[in-house]
């Protein structure tokens, strides 16, 4: 059964000095018994994510919300296995797919079809797979004979078209999105809502992180709210984006008590 | 004040525990088994650099034939060497020499190359390292065009040594792989190795027997020869590049190499994977 669970998981960064990356100053640095560029034994962690736990299972829709460097893109790459944990238990059921950024893996000097094969190949698919949905993308993306031509060529509308309709082509179990609406005409608009729609009605589990109230509320049965790195919330929809709003928006919540 | 309260108490979750040896075990066969992944990847690379240019990469065949022809020529001379023997010697010097040092300067940079895929998708660290090992057989693949005049015009007789050439290439892979991913992982957390190994190599490609014999070397410093593992690294490809047997002494340091670079490789993978995209 698809499940998703963390354990008092943290994620700590390292910030290094700039001495501390340099492999001359760090040989300075130990030749000398550390006399020499003390500084560049030096590193600073930022602890991300702050001893989470919880647990998603088949048919959760979850919205993460935060401010700005809460730790949400941090978590959603935790839970895409690209970050390993420093500390704490992670349990992973089921076949990720990140949606993180569209125009991942995206060459400007190839064309179309080449970059429709090449997100196909390192999302594991054989050509024989990839030929097979290739059509079915192209049709989705509208572009008709731009396919041939080096994405340099397209204007940023077809660009993020083609992106998308490679990203949203495979039907994952579980379906990490970071965020993902950006530029269109309104007509390819509706058209990728539909299919981001039913991305996530195929999906077991998926996870998403907006800054979008609205979407959350249309989408998801259960919100992540992420402050400093540390969980504030973890439940349903409606009393997290309240208490969310409340502590985002005191002014406004004590003006209508 | 509801915080992570609506936790399930009793839960069946089972968290998988690998040790840090498996997970590494775990990156290099997941990595060989993505073949696909890296012989996209490498050939992607060659076909973008040489896009828009005419020749494709046969601007590399071109410009290391200049190299090698007009070297081969003056250095020839310079140390009155016999051209016969003395050409496809260098050739094939040069161009195993090439591999070599392409493997070591990409190789430090593999994983910062690849910062874009590492940050957006879990793939094993090892295909990087692939990609880059496979990339370089492709341009090896297109320099080693250069020698083929050269059989002709110095009526070289082909035996079947020229078959170590695959043993060759294997072990000189091998090696790349393993001492690749010692590089990249060094490379990816300090950046200024890269500039450090292009120095050292340039002082390794002198003190290597690629552009004179050792033959002109007094034999009482022949141990520099035997202590240089480059010695025996472009020997065991050069030789059967020119139809002669390697000597036994450099397959066995290779192979000594090869042992070496898996125990660094398997020490240094496992105690810092989990760390190095936290690096890029």
């Amino acid at each position: 059964m698809t499940h998703i669970a963390l354990q008092n998981v943290s994620v700590e960064f390292p910030i290094y000095h700039a001495n501390a990356r340099s492999f001359k100053k760090q040989l300075i640095r130990l030749g000398t018994g550390g006399k020499l560029l003390k500084s560049a034994g030096n590193t600073v962690t930022v602890k991300a994510l702050d001893d989470l736990s919880f647990e998603l299972h088949h048919g959760d829709r979850v919205g993460l919300i935060g401010h700005n460097g809460a730790g949400k893109s941090t978590l959603l790459r935790v839970l895409s296995r690209i970050y390993e944990p420093s500390s704490g238990q992670l349990a992973i059921e089921g076949k990720v797919s990140p949606l993180l950024d569209l125009m991942f893996g995206i060459e400007a000097e190839s064309t179309g079809m080449e970059n429709i094969t090449t997100r196909g190949i390192l999302l594991g698919f054989t050509l024989r797979e990839i030929r097979e949905r290739a059509q079915a993308i192209a049709d989705f993306t509208g572009l008709g004979d731009y396919l041939s031509m080096p994405m340099r060529t397209y204007s940023s509308g077809m660009r993020l078209r083609l992106a998308f309709g490679v990203a949203t082509s495979i039907a994952p179990e579980i379906l990490i999105l970071d965020e993902v609406v950006g530029a269109g005409d309104a007509n390819f608009m509706d058209k990728a809502k539909a299919r981001l729609n039913e991305l996530i009605d195929q999906s077991s589990i998926v996870v998403l992180a907006t800054h979008s109230n609205e979407m959350i509320a249309q989408v998801c049965n259960k919100v992540i709210w992420l402050d400093a790195g540390k969980l504030r919330f973890f439940g349903d929809v409606a009393t997290g984006l309240a208490q969310y709003y409340a502590a985002t928006h005191p002014d406004a919540v004590a003006a209508n008590d | 004040m509801a915080t992570a309260s609506s936790l399930p108490s009793a839960s069946a979750i089972r968290y998988p525990v690998f040790t840090r040896r498996q997970l590494m075990l775990r990156d290099l066969f997941e990595g060989c088994m993505a073949w696909r992944v890296w012989l996209l990847l490498a050939w992607q690379d060659i076909r973008l650099r040489y896009r828009r240019s005419q020749l494709g990469p046969f601007w590399l065949t071109l410009s290391m034939a200049i190299t090698v022809y007009t070297m081969g020529f003056l250095y020839g001379h310079l140390f009155h060497m016999d051209l016969h023997t003395y050409f496809p010697y260098l050739a094939a010097g040069m161009l195993t020499w090439n591999l070599i040092s392409l493997l070591i300067v990409d190789g430090t940079n593999t994983f910062t190359e690849a910062e874009q895929f590492l940050r957006q998708m879990k793939l094993p660290y090892s295909v990087f390292v692939l990609r880059v090992i496979m990339r370089s057989l492709i341009i090896f693949a297109h320099n080693v065009l250069v020698i083929v005049p050269l059989y002709f015009v110095l009526h070289i007789q082909l035996s079947s040594a020229c078959l170590m050439i695959i043993p060759g290439l294997i072990l000189l892979s091998l090696n790349a792989f393993f001492f690749g991913i010692v590089l990249a992982i060094i490379g990816a957390r300090y950046r200024d190795l890269g500039q450090l190994i292009t120095s050292l190599l340039q002082v390794c490609f002198f003190l290597t027997p690629v552009m004179w014999s050792p033959t002109i070397l007094p034999v009482k410093y022949h141990l520099l020869l035997d202590f240089n593992p480059f010695t025996h690294f472009v020997e065991i490809l050069r030789a059967p590049l020119i139809s002669t047997m390697p000597s036994l002494l450099s397959v066995e340091v290779v192979i000594g190499m090869t042992c070496v670079g898996i125990l660094l490789a398997a020490a240094l993978l496992t105690r810092v994977r989990h760390r190095i995209v936290y690096w890029l």
